[in-house]
């Protein structure tokens, strides 16, 4: 009987240890994909852009521009069909140019480029951050060189991409934005004291009585276009009943009574919080990577992806900023409390920062947009951003994967997201989903071929 | 819009019902020379006020902090006024520091009444991430005070702290401390200063639990004894909810929707731990917790607790052992809406129950007004009459403690308010009100430690009148917002001509019971000396017992597992 066990064992040890010998050989024989090397990038600037303290949406989504443009600049030059977008970009210029005739490593400059522009843009990020990319960047780096005989083509890839990285961030200190965690909060600003306008939040999620990025609506587009589009229409301030601005608030009021599980979920998955999650143009960058994933194309058509996604969500946030700050206008907390019932609360706490339009629609309507021109509007999948995440107890909502048959159905949920969490107005979300439009369209502009 | 109309309405109005009628409280602020306004630093927290008798003449001082004003020691002139003693009395290293809240205790059992200040940042020089150490006032016993901040170990906790209170959680008459903190503790040196350390800054923190080493130094226990919570904290109010005779202690945190909620931590002495029972007894309340008042409301023996918030203050009303406490700040004619701060448990009419003065103010630096509450006890409901009793000040209320300034039997009412940063509708200052609403009986009863905490700080008195039964905690700090009441338990007692019994329970054990006890005094009651020796020596015996039990058993098994192998 022992004799039997003895050889069952022997025989399962040596099936355990022919199996890792395969599997050690298969991994050093197969390189990683192109799609595969793109979107674990992305997956480290999502990573970053959440547990990077003191982060906020308007900064991360200026990074994610930067991040994806470098990662498509680093690597247009192997295709013949796209070109470099840098110089329609708003002061940016030509970049440096591959060396005529000479072999490069395109996945060893991506990776390089990636990994530099990230360790720069997040300069604030914690050391176990900064350990994360440097390991990544090595895993990469050790798999692609051993493809060359000749170390001359590694080195000079990686030296590409690096200064690819290097010339955008250098382009990027001008913006505005550049260390903008720094000022989060501007505690000199004086408020406008009008009727309807901000007031700090109560039920606020910041502890924060000063609103977020008070000048970020001055900072630089990418592309110029998008700081010319005309400003949005906002219905007057008006407390008669009955009237179109008190109408505004009481469909959030009287939406917040009927709001169906469905709802209160959908609330909670777009919320996004900056304290826990990637934000909502991390959001974004993370549907791009579903597409890519889905479509597995080639190295140069995942980082026009990424580069799309990351500028047109910048460019969202950075119009939407100035919006917000241009009209100051009131949340629903505010309005309804004074207008309608005193006792009211909104299903999702406030921002610190005003109300229109929505921030998330109108990144939410960038981002689909790019996504639809590249990958077409019949488009199913699946969203897994936040499952595995605790249960929000205190709203009873879980949260569950959430399918989607196109782009601009996520665009759509994202911007009433915010109306069932009572924290936007429809005329917020409908404003933010047309400019949202419009920027995007603006990116899908330049000349990508 | 309606907001600041309905204001002014009530202001206009309050100003009518203050000139025709007699005003239950009188505001003496300016006649007793009390002249103080606490300073935000960034649009951000404080202040807090402490009651303390230090020179020992039997008229409570006060200490209140300033933020990014000079602090304010104001000595109790026996005359119903004040004098602004600060620059004098040796505690104007506070200056270096933007103040939040304040504490006080006997820390080294001489006799005198040492102080705890917490701050959040140096005021002399910027630093980029705010943090300060917290600081430690010995009383010199001569009417000055003593930097012991280093020599109490306490230099360097460079911390965010928010309200400290003292408490007597091992019961061995030391007090020790529980200090709230709001942000994350730094622990590398505040001049290495980069991005990183920066965007690191705003994180939730653990509180400091910090036993007194017989009055030789502070260690922090709070891993000790398993504790591991992070919060945006404001502090703590040590508090014996569950009757079993220990300190337990309740810790408000702002944005327990967000984070961590707040706890009911749970003392399991003489075992050195504190569990969180939060979840269990429904005070784990997911809200914006400024800051608590203890008492009970419906005299059931059982400790209330009211936990102000933004917009809905918490009323947790004590149930019994093992079971929740339930909010019935509605049901009781609570439910009024503010941003509310300090708040204070004392019978201010003398009818026998406990009434509630709530501290109310906006966030700087952009403030609606909003006027205090006064909720008088009616038995089975709260009432508002802040109005009529000239208490619905509109300032930018914070801390609030009551005492008896003017030693006439009843208490009065301090309020800490802040300056308004930008353009406020009204006056926003420090206002002292003099209580002359009442009609009853009444007794102030002091408590001397000799083995427990020597002021009786987290020792309960019980006391018995015509059927009645009330209990009071003595208030170690933490309470209100950040603030802490007199030590000296006050008691209304209606038209009862004499207090059939008092019983002290004494933290540590001690019981002490007083019978036939006359109305309208000052009671001290010292603490009877209990002899231990009884007690080590059961400490004693028990091991010997056991070691000995242990030994025969052990020596019997052995001689049994031999004789198996024998065979």
């Amino acid at each position: 009987m022992i004799r039997v066990r003895a050889y069952i064992k022997f025989f399962i040890s040596c099936l355990i240890i022919v199996g890792l010998a395969l599997s050690c050989t298969q991994q050093s024989k197969t390189l990683p994909q192109d799609f595969e090397i793109a979107t674990a990038w992305a997956d480290m600037a999502n990573s970053i852009t959440k547990t990077t303290p003191a982060n906020s949406p308007t900064f991360a989504s200026r990074c994610f521009g930067y991040i994806g443009l470098t990662m498509y600049e680093s690597v247009v030059n192997s295709s013949g069909e796209h070109q470099s977008v840098s110089a329609a970009l708003n002061g940016l210029g030509n970049l440096p140019l591959p060396e005529n005739g000479m072999e490069y490593n395109w996945q060893l400059a991506l990776n390089a480029g990636q990994a530099e522009i990230l360790r720069n843009i997040y300069l604030q990020t914690g050391d176990k951050n900064k350990r994360k990319i440097d390991s990544l960047e090595n895993h990469f780096e050790t798999l692609f060189k051993k493809k060359h005989t000749d170390n001359s083509v590694s080195a000079r890839s990686i030296l590409y991409g690096k200064k690819i990285a290097l010339a955008i961030f250098e382009w990027s200190k001008s913006d505005g934005g550049h260390r903008g965690y720094l000022q989060n909060f501007d505690k000199k600003l004086v408020f406008a004291e009008k009727p309807g306008c901000w007031r700090p939040p109560l039920y606020a999620q910041s502890f924060s009585h000063f609103p977020l990025h008070p000048h970020w609506g001055g900072n630089r587009t990418f592309v110029t276009v998008n700081s010319l589009i005309p400003d949005p229409v906002y219905i007057p301030f008006d407390t008669l009943p009955g009237s179109p601005y008190f109408n505004q608030f009481l469909m959030v009021y009287e939406k917040r009574k009927s709001l169906t599980q469905d709802e209160k979920q959908a609330a909670i998955w777009w919320s996004d919080d900056p304290e826990e999650t990637s934000t909502p143009p991390g959001h974004s960058y993370y549907l791009a990577t579903l597409a890519i994933r889905k479509t597995r194309p080639d190295l140069v058509k995942c980082a026009e992806t990424y580069a799309r996604v990351g500028m047109a969500v910048a460019d969202a946030f950075r119009n939407c900023w100035k919006w917000k700050y241009q009209f100051f206008s009131e949340r629903p907390n505010t309005y309804i409390t004074q207008h309608i019932d005193e006792e009211w609360e909104s299903f999702w706490p406030d921002p610190p920062f005003p109300s229109f339009p929505s921030g998330h629609a109108i990144q939410a309507a960038a981002a689909a947009y790019v996504l639809t021109d590249l990958y077409g509007d019949n488009f199913s999948f699946i969203d897994s951003a936040h499952v595995g995440r605790k249960k929000d107890e205190i709203r009873n909502a879980d949260f569950k994967a959430r399918h989607f048959n196109s782009f601009l159905e996520v665009a759509e949920e994202t911007a009433n997201s915010r109306f069932y969490g009572g924290i936007h107005t429809p005329q917020d979300n409908a404003m933010g989903l047309e400019k949202g439009k419009i920027i995007a369209t603006n990116i899908n502009g330049l000349k990508w071929k | 819009m309606r907001f600041c109309m309905i204001a002014i309405l009530l202001l206009i109005s309050s100003l009518f019902t203050e000139s025709f009628s007699q005003s239950r409280f009188k505001d003496v602020t300016v006649e007793t020379g009390i002249k103080h306004v606490f300073k935000v630093y960034e649009g951000m927290f404080g202040g807090g006020a402490c009651v303390i008798d230090y020179n020992n003449d039997g008229f409570e001082d006060i200490y209140i902090t300033g933020g990014m004003n000079d602090d304010v020691l104001y000595k109790n002139n026996g005359n119903s006024t004040f004098t602004n003693v600060f620059d004098l009395s040796g505690v104007t290293l506070t200056k270096k520091y933007v103040t939040q809240g304040v504490a006080g205790a006997d820390v080294n059992r001489d006799g005198f009444v040492d102080l705890f200040v917490t701050t959040i940042t140096r005021r002399d020089k910027k630093q980029v991430i705010p943090r300060g150490i917290n600081l430690l006032f010995l009383n010199n016993g001569n009417g000055t005070f003593r930097d012991a901040t280093k020599e109490y170990g306490l230099d360097r906790l460079l911390s965010f702290s928010t309200g400290g209170s003292f408490g007597d959680f091992n019961a061995d008459g030391w007090p020790d401390l529980y200090v709230g903190n709001y942000f994350n503790e730094y622990e590398g040196k505040l001049s290495v200063i980069n991005d990183a350390t920066v965007v690191g800054a705003n994180q939730i923190a653990k509180g400091n639990l910090l036993i007194n080493e017989r009055g030789k130094k502070f260690r922090d226990v709070y891993a000790d004894y398993g504790l591991d919570y992070r919060g945006f904290g404001f502090g703590g109010v040590f508090t014996d909810f569950d009757n079993d005779g220990d300190q337990d202690l309740f810790v408000n945190h702002d944005f327990g929707y967000k984070r961590t909620p707040d706890l009911l931590l749970e003392n399991h002495f003489p075992k050195k731990a504190f569990t969180d029972i939060g979840k269990q007894t429904g005070m784990d309340l997911r809200i914006n917790s400024m800051g608590t008042a203890v008492g009970d409301y419906n005299n059931d023996g059982l400790m209330d607790y009211y936990m102000t918030n933004i917009r809905f203050n918490y009323f947790m009303v004590n149930q019994g052992a093992g079971k929740p406490f339930v909010n019935k700040a509605k049901e009781l004619g609570l439910g009024f809406f503010a941003i509310s701060w300090g708040a204070n448990f004392g019978d201010l009419d003398h009818d026998g129950d406990v009434d509630l003065f709530v501290a109310n103010g906006d966030l700087n630096p952009s403030c609606v007004a909003m006027a205090d509450f006064y909720f008088e006890n009616l038995g089975n409901k709260f009432e508002d009459k802040a109005r009529i009793s000239g208490l619905a000040d509109y300032g930018i209320g914070r801390g609030s403690v009551l005492f008896d300034y003017d030693n006439d039997g009843d208490l009065d009412l301090l309020v800490v308010n802040q300056e308004p940063v930008l353009d406020y509708p009204v006056p926003s200052f420090t206002r002292l009100y003099r209580n002359d609403s009442t009609h009853g009986n009444w007794i102030k009863i002091a408590l001397k430690g000799i083995q427990a905490e020597s002021h009786g700080i987290g020792s309960k008195i019980e006391l018995e009148v015509g059927g009645k039964k009330m209990i009071r905690e003595i208030d170690g700090g933490g309470s209100s917002h950040i603030s802490q009441n007199s030590v000296i338990a006050h008691f209304g007692l209606g038209n009862a001509a004499k207090i059939d019994r008092i019983t002290v329970h004494w933290t540590g054990g001690n019981k002490q019971t007083i019978t036939g006890v006359p109305i309208n005094q000052l009671l001290t009651v010292i603490e009877i000396h209990v002899k231990k020796t009884n007690r080590f020596f059961i400490y004693l015996i028990i091991p010997v017992i056991c070691i000995a039990l242990a030994l025969i058993y052990f020596k019997k098994k052995t001689l049994n597992s031999k004789k198996l192998i024998i065979p």
